[in-house]
Formats: C-alpha cells, structure tokens, sequence
C-alpha cells in the first residue's frame, strides 16, 4: 500500500525572501530529485517550483521512508538552508489532502492570481522531469496527469482565467503612475524569461525612445531586440545601461541579487538622480530590496505586482466557485478510481481464495459419501458457493464502500491483505481518463 | 465694504464650491456618473456666483479695477484656482485635483467675506503699487498651485512607496505633478520678485511714509515674504542641483506654501508700523 506525501511553502506561508532561498532552478530540480531517489530509493518524487511555492511530493509505502519531517530535512539540505528558518513556513499533507491540493494548485485557485494560466505548465514540467528520471511512478503518474486535465478542464470550461489584470499590465499601469510620457524614456529588459517578454511586450507598446535587450547570451538579446524593434546590449556593461535607463524589467535566473544597493548608490549619482521603475520578476530576486529605499527610486518584486492583480478577485466570485466545484468533483472521482484499482484484484483473490477453500472442503466432505449422484453434488456445489458469497457480502460491500472520512480505504485493503493473507497487489496501472 | 447682499452672493457661491467638492470626494467610494456632472454643475454653479459677485462689487464701489480690497482679492485668487481645476480637467484631467484645491478656494471665499467687511484695504493709489499687488496675489495664486501639487506628489509617492499604486486614488503621474509644481513655482517666483522689487521700490522711495513704518525691514510681512522667495529660489535649484528633484521641491513647495499663508495672515493682522 502507497502513501501520499507533500511538504511545501508558499506565498500565503512564506514571504519572498523565504521562497527565494528555496527557489530552483530546472537544472536544480532535475538534480534534487536524483538526489531524493538516491537518499529514498522506493519513493516516488516530484518536486514543483514556481515564483510562487516550492512543494514537494512523494509517494511511498506505508510505514516506509521518507516521513514529511525527512523529506523537509532533505530539501533544506539540498538548498543549505538552515531549517529553523523555513519549518514555521511550511505546510504538510497527506494523501486525500495531497490530491485535493495539487488539483487546487494546478486549477490556479492557490495562485496568488487567480485564473493564471502559467501555473499549469509549471506542474506539467515539473512532473515531466521527474517522469524522465523515473521518479514518478504508479502512485505520482496518474496523480499528476490528473491534476493537469483537471487544470485544463478549469481554465477551459470556467470563465476563470477571463476578466484578470496581467502582471505585465500592472507593471505598466505603475510606470504611468511614475512617468507621463514614454517617448522620452528609456526602458532596459534583462533576461529573457517569458514573464520578462510578457512585460516587454507591454512597455513596448508605450513606444518608449530606446528598447535595451541585456541578457548573458547575445543570441537570446538579439533576437527579442529583433522581435520588439530595440537594441541587443552587452550584459558586461550592465552599470551603464543602468544609467541610460528609466525603466528597468530584470528576470534572470541568477540565484544572487545582480543590482546591489551599494552599486546602484553610485549608479544613482551618474544619473543626476532621476526616478527609476525597476520591475523585478526573478525569483530569486535580482534587485536587492534596499535599492527600493533609495530616494526617487521605485521598486516592484514579483508579489507586489502579484498582489495588485489579485485584487480582482472580488470580480470573479461565480467563476471560482465553478472552478471549485470542479476541484471538489475530480478529487472524489480520482479517489474512487484509485479505490477502485486496488480494489477489483484484491476482492478476485479473496472470491478465489475462498471458493477454492469451500470446493477443497465439499470434497474431501463429499469423499466420505460415495453414493451422492452428481445432481446431489451440484446442490451441494451451489450452497457452499452461497455460503461463501454471503459471508463474503458484507466485508467485500464496506471495502467498495471504504475511503471515506472515517474509514480510509487502504488501511481497509491493508487490514484484508493481512487478515486473508492475500499477495500485494502490482501499481503499475494507470487512469483512463488522463490527459 | 461689501453689502449685505454681496455677502449673501459669496455665501451662495461658497456653498455651491463646498458641496461640488463633496460630491467630488463623494466619488470615491459611489464612482457614478449623476455624482460627477452634479459636482461639475456646482462647480460652475460657484464660479458664476463669484464673477456676479465680483461685478456687483466693483459696480458698487465705482471702480473696475480688481485687487482694490481684501474683499475683491480674496474673491479673484478663489476664482482663478477654481477656474484652474476646471481648464486642466478640461484638457488634461488630473485626478484629484479639485479634492485638494477646493478647500483652498472655500476658505479664500470665507477670509474675503471676513477681512472684506472687516479691514478694507487701501485703494490703489499709484501704478507700482497696483503692480504690486496684482504681481503679489498672482504669485499667491502660483503659490497655491505648487503647494498643492506638491502635497498630491507626498500622497502619490507615499502610495506606490506602500506597493498599493493600482488600488489607490489615481493622482496622476509624478513626472505630471513634478511638472507642474515647478512651473508653478517658476512663474509664482517671477511674480513675487516683481511684487518684492515694486514694493522694495515703494518702500525706498516714500520711507517711513508707508504704512510699513520706517523699521519696514522688521516687518513679519517683509520677513515671512522674503522667506518665502527665499524657499521657491530653493525649488528654483532642482535642475542644476538634482537632489532637490521629486520629494524633496516637494515638501519644499508645501513648505512655501505655509509661509505664504502666514504672509497671507501677517498682512491681516499684524499692526502697521507708521502713516500710510
């Protein structure tokens, strides 16, 4: 029998500069499912993260390894991060709550914005880099591809994702509220994340005077300075593109702040202290915080533009209940379907096991009676069969009926296994209806 | 001194201003469209009332010639301001704007209905000093501009400072207010020292016999006025001294426009120091 696991933080749980010290990268979190596989062979991992959450779930067998206080120690380990410093963000499930949470998650209704759609290819990436690595297995695969029809389902039959501000237009509509005009500013994008075009794309349509692209690879800045008619920069001359700049859109993948205060503090002066937007994206951070602090200088992380977006939420009220009810539907579908799978071998064993118990009986009984006719033996065949389906009934009825809030179908499964001495079941089968 | 009808007039047209105002602010919680044409309605409402009270005073002392008395200039800086807040919101709205001005034009209507019947001022009796006062109240009139936007620069600055930019009361853009606040500030600066040089020259020429007095330089009018040149030469420094730009010409131009208010009050009240 499988257990379902999750340990995770987010931005309802853990401000930003919690989140960033647990933030990997893709290459990081391919390496920290190895890792995990390597620590916890049986178990099964998958590990989401986004700007918003870091989360980590793992199946395993019950009464196994690891337990949800082993698998935080682990990814504060794999992070060096000293675990004080993030128990008190973290939140932990199992099982039902596992699924109900990751439907919820990959429905974008635990988004910090509501209806967001990113978060789908998030969970979805997530989940293939560890069906690659072969640490998603009959437990994970069927939940995850699950959890990413169910997202699809929300996003395509609710209204949810319509109606909502953008990140990238709330970075905008606070560069109006700084600047009037644009056709006298010039606006710095570095990276070339997809949120960071997102952005662009915006302030491009503002026409401002000169459109910098300063990114590590040249070929990835040529070719957004190509699509948004600007100018490919050099990453090395970054101070100076700094101060030619008023608007500056930053999402690297850099694990360290790239503008410091103390380097901006002089960067300030070179630019006769005129206001600067700078609108970070990255998580981890690319601007350290105490540059907002300094004078004419306003600074916007990804939560601040996050959370003037989810200021539409009253908007949407009939959407999110639909998507809801959505969420609420497919947990209990998932659950009765994994019931279910486990479930029809088993109750075969137990029919067969049984069966074969009352015919070994009938006849070694019937051995003693050589004068009963073949019509007397059918009669007697029947009632043992009858006595057998009927003593049978009952337990067989609250198994199909199991996994409630009260009595947990596989602990029902397990106590069966145990008490009829029933072979463990093979988990290699998978949903029917998976995306 | 105005009549008891005028009084009643500036009465009328000051409610008219308050409850435009209110119905102005009202919107900000019931965003509809009967609250803003019932505010801009009023507005007009209030300015039409000042101009007939403005004719019907200087019809009544026999002279056309405006910023004769307390009465008549308090009336004019009020109009100019509301008529202000209705040009720029009729070309280029600025939210908020009339929030902030409102209030000032309220109790410049009040003060002209108190100091008119109170303390008539002098009548002009020679061209510089007519340029005086007109060049003075003008630069009042700048002055209020600039303080003003100055205090919806603090506001604006303190909203995207607490992250809450989009949800908040739009005031327009910073560059805007910065905008403003230092035309204002320029145009109100050439006036006052014009207003400064006339009355300067005034002073010299007739000595103790103005109503100055002859430690005219002891004056709080002359000093707190001096005062405030002295701050709107600060605001005048931003360009070439770029620390002084956004918060700080600011809380300078709120600064100046204080000290102009106690000019305002000095000119009221402190007592005359020798014949007029």
């Amino acid at each position: 029998m499988q257990r379902l696991l999750l340990i995770g933080l987010n931005h309802t749980t853990a401000p930003l500069a919690v989140r960033e010290r647990l933030a990997l990268t893709a290459e990081r979190q391919a390496a920290a499912i190895a890792a995990f596989r390597e620590r916890f062979g049986q178990a099964e991992a998958v590990l989401l993260c986004t700007c918003n959450r870091v989360e980590l779930y793992a199946a395993r067998i019950t009464h196994g390894q690891p337990k949800t206080e082993e698998m935080l120690s682990f990814l504060a380990e794999f992070q060096q991060v000293p675990l004080p410093d993030i128990t008190a963000h973290v939140y932990q499930k199992t099982d039902r709550d596992v699924v109900e949470h990751l439907f919820t998650v990959a429905s974008s209704l635990d988004s910090m914005v509501l209806g967001e759609t990113q978060i789908l290819g998030q969970v979805r990436t997530a989940y293939d880099t560890s069906a690659k690595l072969a640490a998603a297995g009959a437990m994970l695969n069927p939940l995850f591809q699950r959890a990413i029809a169910v997202g699809k389902q929300v996003m395509t039959s609710t209204s949810l994702a319509e109606g909502r501000l953008s990140v990238a237009s709330v970075a905008v509509n606070h560069a109006n509220q700084i600047f009037e005009t644009f056709s006298d500013k010039t606006v710095l994008s570095i990276g070339a994340g997809k949120m960071a075009t997102a952005v662009l794309q915006n302030f491009a349509l503002l026409k401002p005077r000169e459109l910098l692209i300063c990114n590590r690879d040249p070929a990835k800045a040529a070719d957004l300075a190509t699509r948004f008619g600007g100018t490919a920069v050099p990453f090395e001359k970054l101070s100076d593109h700094l101060v030619a700049a008023d608007i500056v859109i930053s999402s690297t993948g850099a694990t360290q702040p790239i503008i410091t205060r103390k380097q901006f503090d002089s960067i300030r002066r070179k630019r006769r202290f005129r206001p600067i937007v700078l609108i970070d994206i990255a998580v981890p951070r690319d601007i350290e915080s105490g540059v907002g602090e300094l004078e004419n200088v306003y600074l916007y992380n990804i939560d601040d533009l996050q959370q003037v977006v989810a200021g539409t939420l009253a908007t949407r009220q009939d959407a999110i209940t639909a998507a809801r009810d959505i969420v609420v539907k497919s947990v209990e579908d998932f659950l009765v379907w994994h019931r279910t799978r486990k479930l029809g071998p088993l109750i075969d064993q137990l029919y067969k096991k049984s069966h074969d118990l009352a015919r070994e009986e009938l006849d070694r009984t019937l051995g003693k009676f050589p004068n009963v006719t073949p019509q007397e033996r059918e009669h007697l065949e029947e009632l043992a069969r009858r006595i057998v389906n009927k003593l049978l009934h009952d337990p067989i009825k609250t198994l199909r009926d199991g996994g409630t809030a009260h009595t947990p179908a596989p602990q029902y499964l397990h106590a069966m296994q145990k008490l009829f001495q029933l072979p463990e079941m093979p988990d290699d089968d998978t949903p029917e209806n998976e995306s | 001194m105005p009549t008891t009808g005028q009084l009643v007039l500036l009465s009328l047209a000051t409610l008219a201003f308050a409850a435009g105002g209110v119905a102005s602010v009202a919107r900000l919680w019931w965003n509809r469209d009967g609250l803003r044409i019932a505010a801009k309605a009023l507005m007009y409402v209030g300015i039409t009332l000042s101009v007939a009270v403005l004719i019907w005073h200087s019809g009544s002392r026999g002279s056309w010639i405006p910023l004769e008395d307390n009465f008549d200039a308090f009336i004019w800086l009020g109009l100019l301001l509301a008529l202000f807040v209705q040009y720029v919101q009729r070309s280029k709205p600025l939210g908020g704007l009339e929030w902030f001005v409102m209030p000032i034009v309220i109790v410049l209507m009040i003060a002209a209905g108190v100091f008119g019947k109170a303390k008539p001022q002098e009548y002009v009796d020679r061209p510089w000093y007519f340029i005086h006062r007109v060049s003075s109240f003008g630069g009042l009139f700048a002055f209020f501009i600039a303080g003003v936007c100055g205090v919806m620069y603090l506001i604006k600055q303190r909203q995207l400072r607490s992250r809450n930019a989009s949800i908040a009361p739009q005031l327009g853009s910073l560059e805007r207010l910065e905008h403003i606040t230092y035309s204002s500030v320029t145009l109100g600066f050439a006036l006052l020292t014009i207003g400064l040089v006339t009355g300067l020259v005034r002073v010299l020429t007739k000595g103790s016999d103005t109503n100055l007095g002859a430690q005219w330089y002891t004056n709080p009018k002359v000093i707190l006025a001096f005062a405030v040149w002295v701050v709107y030469a600060i605001v005048l420094h931003a360009p070439i001294n770029p620390r002084l730009r956004g918060r700080k010409t600011a809380i300078l131009s709120v600064c100046g426009l204080v000290l102009t208010l106690g000019t305002l009050v000095a000119v009221q009240y402190v007592p005359t120091g020798g014949a007029h």
